[in-house]
């Protein structure tokens, strides 16, 4: 395999685009084309962008991930056991496409759910002013390049005043080597809306290739989402991921991401509060070990008047793998009675684990309260020694006080069969004898 | 409670620890007999709590001189979780928050680590449910109390009642309450002494720590220390804390004497 | 000297930083005079020769100088336009083997020392204006204690700034050899002018074995008036080695003027459990830009260091604190405290955290906190309750919100910066 340069890389990788003429909407087609134009002006970013300055992610151009396959062997029975029985809704894209056999719609009466192309015709104004609104392309490549790719994509429209009590799950498997995928979501809550969406990336063979994926969720007057993110690739992918949150008056956007898989990862969140008394509660757990490498970065924009945002961001780091975080917190001038806080909570398990972590604020209003905090380091002595006067042996109190610090986060997901998964998945990492 | 028959179950001589190099204790001696109440009182930075974390084993204490007999058997050798087990129990001043840990999980993993260590027979989580919310009548906690993490978001009152709770499920034979009393209202103050009233026996003993006299309304000692700079300088009944209330901890320093008597 | 073209060949090689948050017009390098010497040329001899105006200058800033020297018992050099100028108690600084003087005798008297360890903490090419200044450093001051000496008394450095356009270049460098230890304070001011001068400093410290050094400055600058137009760029380089086991160094800063300030003090924790402070109030109003904060690199086993920064700004300011504190793998045990409080006074100014935290070794335990406030409604309505009216309320709750820092200074030091801080923020609270 030879080492591609940055920008032959992008070059490849728009050769192996097409743009079918059949696509008959002229706006998806002048955004592709942006996008496109976008691609080919920028470069893979390297160590030196200060965005990047911690994940080094050349091993991307080691190999020439082709666009991946429409080619889907899976039955039902393959995926059975990555579902949910909260779900009832349930979208699957394999390698990026959609398979209309595996997913399951069951409210279709109530909500606007499926397959983007299948809306394009019928919903062309809405989905035009919303596709690439949130996620901007113009510096940032992968973003770009997920746009320019765009075809399937999960589509949610929730109406106005509808409340969406069962979850909606998307369920994004990887089953190609060598190859990329770009999945896209898009969640539209209109006002007083209510949802939970689950979106969920795995694997079924431990396969190399790259998920570039985007999503934008927009929140309309007092709409209500929970937006549920799990990643747990294959240990030897790559996974790229933006997610751009545009929040109007009063409405509430709550999201847990919990990133166990992939060689490298990085997830960019974005969430504006473009609007009066918005409020988030962002919460994030990475659980990583062997050479991973997982990188998070958040912003939240704090844009208008009485907003308010609670972050609290975890790693758990074993052997020589590298947790990045990177979580900013902007408060624009006007954007008085702004109340922030957030906290990164770093675990090392290991002599050679690695975290790089940059919290921070940046504050043009004087009637706020904002407020961060970050910790790195081991299990706090105090907490081990309350354990061990109720009995406990030392490593039963560590193992218990290492869980509890991933199941905290764990325990905000509000679907309980999801939560035992991930709380398997964090005792069969962080389980020591 | 003191009875003829009773037992030593602590024997504190010439106790001596320090940390980070300076010296807390400096040489403490105490008997504890089975049914006995001990109040040890004394001013912050007296050296109270510390003996409390010592006794239980708190790594960050070096033990500089002295010993403790817990049952006969040297307590000094063993690590906190095996005091734990042979029946030392610790109520803290400051609980700790266990977030992302329900409070059941705890309590069950913690009463059935000791009572397997103890030759006794586990209980599955429905058993112990009915056991746990049986003792949960004595301290009159609400039911929702179980499902939440371990003391996050408590109370200063609930923190302290389960402490209480853990006593009473671990049944040990000395219990050492370091401060319960510290930021309860009267009504929780009531229910706490309560709690420990009933779990009080002819076969266990208590240590009390405290500042105040309060506490002592509730749960009546057998004998009051008044520990300052490290030592225990005087010792009586239960009137001693009253005397202490009325005339202050300056009281003890002007009368040595009386200490002398009394002791 | 050979030094000098090496620095001058990499500065121009490296590109001027442009960094977020910060903005300053590009500074035309050539119409800067590099060195610029006080207009009456000969050497003072002694503290009676210096410009009673200078003299006036340092009463109002506070420093201690002249008589009020000799009753302090604090040994002072003047570095006056990057020209030393008179250095005091050098002879009773002697007795006890204490080296104190301008960096220019060093050169002549001292040349082993100066080879020994000059750029040895900032090396040639570290930041572009760290180049810029070992091309061109004009003077500044030098300072060694030797082996298990404390210095008795503070020593300290009084700089300004005299000229209009000009750049102030100079160099410091303070040597504490094994089990010494010495105090060490700077004052600057700059009188205004409408052009923007330059002041590209750097500092180094070594510190050897349980060797403590503690840095104070009280930086006054001229800030450019209130519509932003001159002003100092203050674009310092300093920084401390802490080079020998249990060795100390100790930054603590009252930043008070300048239009930009650049600064970062940081500490090389290169000696098993040694010790790196950095203790800070940046005050920034009108048009002032402060972006200051420090790095704290741990390599030794036990390391310890505490950050504590304090900003307020006010008017259409800007203040950031940018902090690095990275900790290596050899650094087994290494500990890192910081905190980084900011307030804000008015609706157009800004404050800024950013903080670096790298940790390569699970042994580590870094903890970072940062809260930005204003004053409290609650706080004013307390204070008017018990009488005190406004002005004075928020002048003692800012000073309450400083106290930390200002407790590492010296006494003099603290009295002088509070009351800096009070006039700085004058009329700012309406």
């Amino acid at each position: 395999m030879s080492d591609l340069t940055n920008t032959d890389y992008l070059e490849y990788l728009l050769k192996s685009l097409s743009i079918k003429s059949t696509e008959s909407l002229s706006w998806l087609n002048q955004l592709r084309a942006q996008a496109i134009d976008r691609v080919s002006t920028q470069k893979l970013p390297t160590r030196r962008d200060e965005e990047w300055r911690f994940t080094d992610i050349s091993p991307l151009t080691h190999l020439p991930y082709q666009p991946s396959k429409l080619e889907c062997n899976l039955h039902a029975h393959d995926i059975e056991h990555l579902t949910l029985k909260e779900a009832k809704n349930r979208l699957v894209f394999v390698d990026g496409h959609y398979s209309q056999d595996l997913s399951t719609i069951s409210d279709s009466a109530a909500l606007v759910i499926g397959n983007l192309p299948a809306f394009v015709a019928t919903h062309a104004s809405i989905l035009e002013s919303h596709v690439g609104q949130y996620v901007q392309f113009d510096n940032n490549v992968f973003a770009a390049l997920n746009t320019a790719f765009l075809r399937d994509g999960a589509l949610i429209i929730v109406p106005k005043d509808i409340a969406i009590s069962e979850p909606i799950h998307l369920l994004f498997i990887a089953t190609q080597n060598e190859v990329t995928s770009y999945p896209r979501c898009l969640l539209i809550g209109e006002a007083g809306s209510n949802v939970t969406l689950i979106e969920d990336y795995v694997a079924l063979q431990q396969a190399t290739y790259i998920t570039n994926s985007v999503t934008e969720i927009s929140l309309a007057a007092n709409a209500h989402a929970k937006h549920i993110r799990i990643q747990r690739e294959s240990a030897q992918a790559f996974h790229l991921a933006n997610c751009g949150v545009s929040l109007a008056h009063a409405s509430n956007y709550q999201s847990v991401s919990i990133s166990l898989g992939s060689h490298i990862s990085r997830y960019n969140l974005d969430v504006r509060l473009t609007d009066e008394a918005a409020e988030c509660v962002i919460d994030g757990l990475t659980l990583i070990s062997d050479r991973q490498l997982a990188d998070t970065h958040t912003c939240i924009d704090h844009m208008k008047p009485k907003g308010t945002s609670r972050q609290q961001h975890k790693c758990i780091v074993n052997d020589a793998a590298h947790a990045v975080f990177n979580g900013k917190i902007i408060v624009r001038p006007h954007a008085q009675r702004t109340n922030s806080s957030q906290s990164s909570r770093n675990l090392l398990l290991s002599k050679t684990a690695q975290v790089d972590t940059k919290p921070q604020l940046e504050i043009f209003a004087d009637d706020v309260k904002c407020a961060h905090g970050a910790t790195v380091g081991q299990l706090d002595e105090e907490e081990i020694f309350y354990l061990e006067s109720r009995g406990l042996s030392p490593e039963v109190a560590r193992n218990l006080l290492t869980f509890a610090f991933g199941a905290e986060i764990i325990s905000r997901i509000p679907v309980s069969s999801l939560r035992q998964q991930l709380e398997q998945a964090v005792l069969n990492q962080t389980q020591s004898s | 409670m003191i009875d003829e028959n009773s037992r030593t179950i602590l024997s504190v001589q010439g106790l001596r620890a320090s940390i980070s190099g300076t010296e807390i204790l400096k040489g403490i001696d105490l008997t504890v007999k089975s049914g006995e109440i001990h109040a040890i009182m004394g001013l912050n930075g007296s050296g109270k709590s510390t003996f409390a974390k010592v006794l239980a084993g708190h790594s960050a204490y070096e033990i500089t001189g002295g010993s403790i007999q817990f049952e006969g058997n040297d307590l000094l050798k063993l690590p906190p979780e095996e005091r734990a087990r042979a029946g030392l129990f610790l109520a803290f001043q400051y609980p700790i928050e266990i977030p992302g840990v329900a409070n059941t999980q705890f309590l069950r993993l913690a009463y059935n680590t000791v009572q397997t260590k103890r030759g006794k027979e586990e209980l599955d989580p429905l058993e112990f449910d009915d056991f746990v919310r049986e003792k949960m009548k004595l301290l009159d906690m609400k039911a929702d109390f179980l499902d939440r993490s371990v003391n996050e978001g408590f109370s200063g009152g609930e923190k302290k009642r389960n402490e209480i709770l853990q006593m009473a499920l671990l049944e040990p034979k000395l219990s050492i309450l370091d401060e319960t009393d510290s930021g309860l209202d009267i009504d929780a103050l009531k229910i706490v002494a309560n709690g420990v009233n009933q779990i009080a026996n002819n076969n266990n003993a208590t240590i009390l720590v405290t500042h105040y006299q309060r506490l002592l309304d509730y749960i009546v000692p057998d004998f009051v220390h008044v520990m300052q700079a490290g030592r225990i300088v005087m010792t009586g009944g239960k009137e001693l804390a009253l005397e202490l209330e009325t005339r202050g901890y300056d009281w003890v320093n002007v009368d040595k004497s009386v200490a002398g008597i009394i002791a | 000297m050979s030094f000098r073209l090496k620095a001058y060949q990499k500065w121009l090689t490296m590109p001027e930083p442009e960094w977020q948050n910060v903005h300053y017009p590009k500074i035309d390098f050539q119409s800067i005079s590099y060195y610029s010497a006080p207009k009456p040329k000969q050497k003072l001899a002694s503290m009676d020769e210096v410009d009673p105006e200078l003299l006036r200058t340092f009463e109002k800033l506070g420093v201690p100088m002249h008589e009020r020297a000799a009753l302090a018992g604090v040994a002072v050099d003047v570095i006056f336009d990057s020209v030393s100028v008179a250095t005091t108690y050098k002879e009773k600084l002697a007795e006890v083997g204490i080296i104190f003087c301008s960096i220019s005798e060093a050169v002549q008297n001292h040349p082993e020392l100066i080879q020994k360890y000059l750029g040895s903490v900032v090396p040639v090419g570290d930041n572009y204006f760290a180049a810029l200044n070992s091309a061109v450093f004009t003077d500044g001051s030098f300072c060694f204690i030797p082996k298990g000496v404390k210095c008795p008394m503070d020593l300290s450095t009084y700089f300004r700034i005299n000229t209009e356009g000009s750049g102030q270049f100079e160099r410091t460098l303070i040597i504490a050899e094994e089990g010494s230890s010495v105090c060490y304070l700077e004052g600057c001011t700059a009188p205004r002018f409408d052009t923007n001068q330059l002041h590209a400093a750097v500092v180094e410290l070594i510190a050897l074995d349980n060797a403590d050094i503690k840095y104070s400055t009280v930086q006054n600058w001229y800030a450019g008036d209130e519509n932003g137009v001159g002003g100092i760029y203050n674009f310092v380089t300093k920084r401390g080695l802490a080079k020998g086991v249990n060795s100390r160094i100790s930054w603590t800063q009252v930043e008070t003027g300048s239009a930009i300030t650049w600064k970062y003090p940081s500490c090389i924790l290169r000696g098993d459990n040694s010790v790196g402070e950095f203790y800070s109030v940046a005050v920034t109003n009108n048009y002032q830009q402060a972006d200051t904060g420090t790095k704290m690199i741990h390599l030794g086993k036990n390391t310890r260091s505490t950050i504590v920064s304090k900003g307020i700004s006010a008017g259409h300011s800007n203040s950031s604190y940018r902090g690095l504190v990275r900790i290596t793998p050899t650094a087994e045990g290494a500990r890192n405290y910081s905190q980084c409080d900011s307030m804000l006074i008015g609706d157009q100014c800004g404050a800024h955290t950013f903080p670096y935290i790298q940790v390569h070794n699970s042994s580590a335990v870094v903890e970072h906190e940062a809260s930005t406030s204003k004053i409290g409604e609650d706080q004013l309505f307390y204070f008017s309750q018990r009488n005190i009216d406004a002005e004075e309320a928020v002048s003692m709750i800012i000073n309450g919100f400083c106290k930390d820092v200002f407790q590492q200074l010296p006494m003099e030091f603290a009295v002088e910066a509070t009351k800096l801080l009070s006039f700085k923020l004058e009329g700012s609270v309406g």
